[in-house]
């Protein structure tokens, strides 16, 4: 594929830009929460006074029910929700093109009992197995979220991968190398890695995406993070009881997860037409949401 | 194809016998005692608990426990929930019925109106209009569905008090009422839920539906079509809409699992006593049997959405035979 | 699960109410002077709940729902009066038993049901019946948690179809309290027939074939559960029509329903629902009695090693220091607003015996606090939080997640400790797994909340030594010789005076040890209907005169024109 053309139409995407924008700026200020952040982002400035205060000047953002800054909160909550999201995907993305390729470039009966392990997953329905993992066995912190979501992740990429390593195995090129007699770790390396990545970005960059959303449901149902830290899904959830009078504890973390996702799944579209021009419309599998948030 | 079908089911079994294994161990080797939640206080013995967990066998080992459950839903008997003292069955023909009401109403109208837009935007692919819609529904896409539920539920019933706030029907009057004003009370109670989920899935459809559109119309037949004279309408209409509307729907029900997680979200914020629901209060209640019934109800929906897929896809293009 | 939608387990109240020696907070907008006569009969009540039943038999229930269903579907042999004596009879008014007599050494006492007596299926109530209800309760295989509350009940012997002797095996104060208030009457000719071991899963028990003045009209699980009026009562018909009990699935959807008018009321609003009812036209607030309070549990044992005192709660100058830094006002404020108050100590301050407001309290003083743990050698980190011997100042508050206040207060908490240098994990779970840790005492302080027997053994139960084992209530496993010998003297005492006196030395002896931080007692406010008008709300249940409560024939709207049109 030519790496020029892929380049051209990525720089003269509009949604290239949008998404890069969001997600630049989401991640400035994630990472410089401590320095921007007016407050302390669990201290609980005045109990009495401060408790469920609207969107003031020296509150943008409003307080929440504990009297916390919830624009700080928000800021902070930023690094909670886009970290999980980051690595839950790194995880996924891994171990998803791992056993995609496995599957795809050696086929026969490993193809076979991968791909059957792969169907029994995508039938589980997410967001019931996390709840239900969640809810039973307690205490599940950030870590095991991460991993937990990360673990309802990997299968749809490693379907795709395995669909295009299958291709990949079978082109000429991949012939003559074996041909050549070069080994088989090194045609996987050289030829049919740098052809499966492709795709796996896309999958990641609309994964991520979905993840968010993910996360913010979860920790909404309040499983995840454990107070005091915050999410964007956990300041939802400390202000659900309020909803009707305080709504700006609702509004404003849902926005912010809304744009982040926003722009995930726009630089992922993106991505995918431009790597994929002859394709218009979206490639089957990769379209597939990935998680069910 | 015979063959090709009992293979696919035969495989669906298996996959619908690993899930329900792996969540029937989930559930029960966690830590934690189902017993208590109705149990407690200080009057309560613990011979009284252990009474209760020998009557409901959860004295035995895990893989006892197994077996014992496996031959009972090899008979069609689900259990005994706990929390609802009745046996699971029963919860789930009340709930059963209230989902497939609220998600199919949702699924019609998300497909009719999925399509109608997947349609306009395709007429012009990269035109302005598909450009605009396309960002539209990119949002939709976007929005956390359990937020949405709950702005919903804010905007028209708590603030404008349009509609009642949850629920399947008027708690008291419904029995009471002739039938035309129930079909109104249900159907006022319908609005919001079925508005919410309808606006999640109608994005994914018209997404699917424009993408499939696009591709039956720039393939080379449909372009010799329209270069003799065949108008964009007829061209739509008698072709690539046909042949556009299957994968799309195929695609829809391999990935029933993502409208099964949102109608979670949506009946729990609207009170709706589905499957969703009646399974994440069980979760609270740790009430084993009907978890275990409502993962494996899940599953076998999921892994249905996806057979029936494959099967019309099958049915469709003979080559996925040879898979 | 979110904390916010799992409430019901919050109002799942200890079982059996206990005695109760408070006199009943009357409730203003009653009146009964416009009562109107037979000619008023009618309108229908809808009572928003957040958990539905799980059982219509008495015996086996286990929430406020089913407390609620039961008490209206069956009756007992005799009600508790108003002002809740426990001892003897004094008070105790006629249910199903007309009369009674006492033989001359109070080991028996022979009831006489009343003749006109009724099941809803038309069949009379018999001797036989209350025979059958006490073996019930006495019988392990059915499991029910009255069953020990009435052992003292050595049996019931039938003299006639309509005279049931009960055979005592103590003369002690409570005994006739222990048979009519923990056993309500059953039916034999429905129940018998089905091996007691099944009941709990029978089609049988969700029948709710009783002889009370409300009968099962429809119960739609999960959605609604609608008694109506038992015409033919032998106690009269009740004056409303209809109770309906629209069952939502958590919290907040049931306050909603009450807020929209699809209810008329709802037990347990939170403070900021108390202030929305401020003028409002069609609703008002009513305080309920409750005998609940909660403290921060500290434990003083080592969880991880049974038998070591806990490295950091054990110690009592830590125990007194995070007393000190906590602001119970503030708190208090923050969670309740106004419609809560700051608990005294290990009591509710509305109880007799406990009644003493003036028992010196740790007064909230953050610098204090600070310098205590620094005398007490735990030295502030890097980090800001403590250590001494190397082991920081670091522990775990467990509370259920279904609890909205006492997950608040545990958030309030653990930045307040924070403040003075202690570091806390919030172990939030579900509520069974969170009894399954307090109960087992594997914990390092929790969020306690406790409805007490506000009789002075109920204190033994969760203080004194002999309550540490599995039957007893003392989760923190708190032992100090003198408290156990005071509630000893104070539970043999004869003289009210003396009792308290003791009593009041053994709270002080528990305070100044701080076991505990008393952090607030539960507050109970229903929002009713101004449609309704109550009669006075029984201390241990507010629904015991529902039956007589009633709804004035010009307020009445469209769900109370039903009538008694049969249930569809």
């Amino acid at each position: 594929m030519p790496a020029i053309g892929v380049r051209h139409r990525l720089l003269r995407d509009r949604r290239v830009w949008i998404g890069l924008g969001v997600l630049a700026f989401m991640a400035v200020a994630a990472l410089t929460a401590p320095l921007i952040a007016p407050y302390k982002p669990d201290a609980q400035l005045d109990i009495v006074q401060l408790a469920g205060q609207a969107p003031s000047s020296a509150h943008w953002l409003g307080t929440d029910p504990f009297g916390r800054d919830v624009l700080s909160r928000m800021l902070f909550g930023s690094r909670v929700s886009l970290t999980i999201a980051l690595a839950a995907v790194a995880m996924a993305m891994t171990f998803g093109t791992l056993v995609g390729v496995i599957a795809g470039y050696f086929g026969g009966p490993v193809d076979s009992v991968l791909m059957r392990l792969v169907d029994a997953a995508f039938s589980i329905p997410p967001l019931l197995y996390i709840i239900v993992v969640a809810a039973l066995w307690g205490d599940v912190g950030i870590v095991a979220l991460t991993l937990l979501i990360a673990s309802v992740a990997w299968f749809g990429v490693s379907r795709l991968v395995r669909a295009k390593a299958l291709t990949v195995r079978d082109a000429d090129f991949v012939m003559a190398a074996r041909a050549l007699g070069m080994s088989s770790w090194r045609i996987v390396t050289r030829h049919v890695l740098p052809n499966v990545v492709g795709p796996a970005i896309v999958t990641s960059t609309l994964a991520i995406g979905n993840v968010i959303l993910l996360e913010a449901g979860l920790s909404y149902l309040g499983i995840g993070v454990r107070p005091p830290q915050a999410s964007w899904g956990s300041i939802i959830q400390d202000g659900a009881e309020r909803m009707s009078d305080q709504w700006w504890l609702t509004l404003f973390p849902g926005l912010a997860i809304l744009v982040t996702a926003f722009a995930c799944n726009a630089l992922g579209d993106a991505l995918r037409d431009a790597l994929d021009p002859r394709q218009l419309q979206p490639l089957r599998d990769d379209d597939t949401p990935l998680i069910t948030a | 194809m015979r063959r090709y079908l009992v293979l696919r089911a035969l495989q669906a079994l298996g996959v619908v016998a690993f899930i329900t294994t792996l969540s029937f161990m989930v559930v029960h080797l966690a830590p934690g005692d189902p017993i208590g939640s109705s149990l407690q206080g200080p009057n309560v013995t613990e011979a009284i608990r252990q009474h209760w967990r020998a009557e409901y066998g959860l004295d035995r080992p895990v893989s006892e426990q197994y077996v014992r459950w496996v031959r009972l839903v090899a008979h069609g008997d689900l259990g005994f929930s706990f929390s609802q003292r009745r046996p699971v069955r029963d919860v789930f023909a009340d709930a059963i019925p209230r989902t497939l009401l609220l998600s199919g109403m949702a699924l019609l109208l998300s497909f009719a109106f999925g399509i109608a837009v997947g349609v306009l935007q395709a007429e012009q692919p990269n035109g302005s209009r598909d450009r605009w819609l396309g960002r539209v529904l990119l949002l939709l896409y976007s929005v956390p569905d359990f937020w949405l539920a709950l702005m919903v539920l804010l905007l028209f019933s708590l603030r404008l008090r349009l509609f009642p706030p949850g629920g399947l029907h008027d708690a008291v009057l419904y029995d009471y009422m002739t039938p035309p004003q129930q079909l109104l009370d249900s159907l006022k109670h319908l609005v919001l839920p079925v508005l919410t989920l309808t606006v999640l899935s109608s994005a994914v459809v018209a997404r699917h539906q424009r993408g499939e559109l696009v591709s039956v119309l720039s393939s080379d037949w449909m372009r010799t079509a329209l270069a003799k004279g065949l108008s964009w309408r007829a061209a739509v209409r008698r072709h690539a809409f046909r042949n556009a509307l299957l994968p799309t729907i195929t695609i829809f029900f391999a990935n029933i699992a993502v409208f099964a997680s949102g109608s979670i979200f949506v009946e729990k914020v609207f009170s709706w006593p589905g499957m969703g629901y009646v399974t994440v209060t069980a979760v609270a209640a740790r009430d084993y049997p009907l978890v275990t019934a409502g993962v494996l109800f899940m599953s076998v929906i999921v892994v249905t959405g996806a057979l029936v897929a494959d099967l019309v896809m099958a049915a469709a293009d003979p080559r996925i035979r040879l898979r | 699960m979110p904390r916010s939608h799992c409430l019901s387990l919050r109002h799942v109240k200890r079982l059996m109410p206990f005695v109760i020696v408070i006199a009943v907070l009357a409730c203003k907008g009653t009146d009964t002077a416009s009562n109107g006569g037979p000619g008023n009969f009618g309108g229908t009540i809808v009572i928003a709940t957040p958990s539905d039943a799980a059982t219509l038999l008495p015996p086996l229930m286990s929430s406020i729902t089913d407390h609620e269903v039961t008490d209206l579907l069956y009756d007992r042999l005799a009600d508790i009066g108003a002002d809740l004596n426990t001892v003897g009879d004094k008070g105790f008014t006629p249910v199903l038993a007309e009369r009674w007599e006492w033989s001359a050494d109070s080991l028996s006492i022979a009831f006489h049901i009343n003749p006109h007596a009724k099941w809803h299926d038309g069949q009379p109530v018999r001797a036989n019946d209350v025979k059958f209800s006490v073996n019930l309760i006495k019988d392990p295989a059915l499991g029910s948690q009255a069953q020990p509350l009435i052992t003292n009940i050595d049996s019931i012997s039938v003299r006639d179809s309509l005279t049931a002797v009960a055979y005592f095996k103590k003369r002690v104060p409570d005994q006739f309290y222990d048979l009519v208030y923990q056993v309500s009457i059953l039916p034999e000719h429905i129940l018998a027939n089905t091996p007691v071991a099944q009941l709990k899963t029978a089609e049988v028990g969700r029948r709710g074939i009783g002889s009370g003045r409300f009968r099962l009209a429809k119960w739609e699980a999960g959605a609604r559960l609608e008694l109506v009026a038992d015409t033919l009562n032998y106690r009269g018909r009740p004056k409303l029509d209809r109770v309906v009990f629209s069952i939502a699935p958590d919290f907040n959807a049931a306050v909603t329903r009450f807020f929209a008018g699809d209810a008329d009321l709802f037990e347990n609003l939170r403070a900021e629902q108390v202030t929305r009812l401020n003028g409002d036209t069609a609703r008002r607030a009513v305080r309920l009695p409750s005998l609940g309070y909660n403290y921060l549990a500290m434990n003083a044992i080592d969880p991880a090693s049974p038998g070591h005192p806990h490295p950091v709660l054990g110690e009592r100058a830590v125990r007194r220091a995070l007393a000190m830094a906590v602001d119970r006002r503030a708190m208090l404020k923050n969670v309740f607003d106004t419609i809560a108050s700051v608990a005294y100590g290990p009591f509710p301050h509305s109880m007799p015996v406990a009644s003493d407001t003036t028992l010196p309290q740790i007064p909230y003083d953050t610098t204090k606090a600070k310098a205590l743990l620094d005398s007490a050698g735990w030295l502030a980190g890097p980090d800001g939080i403590r250590a001494k011997n190397g082991r920081r100042l670091e522990f775990a508050v467990t509370s259920p997640s279904s609890s909205s206040a006492r997950h608040k207060y545990a958030v309030l908490l653990q930045d307040a400790f924070r403040r003075v240098g202690a570091s806390v994990k919030l172990d939030e779970s579900d509520f069974p797994s969170y009894l399954a840790k307090i109960t087992s005492h594997n914990f390092d302080a929790e969020m306690e909340s406790f409805n007490t027997d506000p009789s002075v053994s109920g204190f033994k139960q969760s203080w004194t030594t002999a309550g540490i084992g599995s039957e007893g209530t003392n989760h923190t496993s708190y032992t100090n010789p003198t408290v156990d010998a005071l509630f000893d003297s104070a539970t043999t005492a004869f003289d009210p005076a003396r009792k308290k006196a003791y009593a009041r030395r053994a709270f002080e002896t528990i305070m100044d040890d701080a076991a505990g931080i008393w952090l607030y007692e539960t507050p109970t406010i229903a929002g009713i209907s101004k449609r309704i008008h109550t009669t006075p709300f029984r201390a241990d249940a507010y629904f015991a005169d529902l039956a007589n409560w009633w709804i004035p024939a010009n307020e009445r709207n469209a769900r109370d024109k039903i009538g008694l049109r049969p249930t569809p």
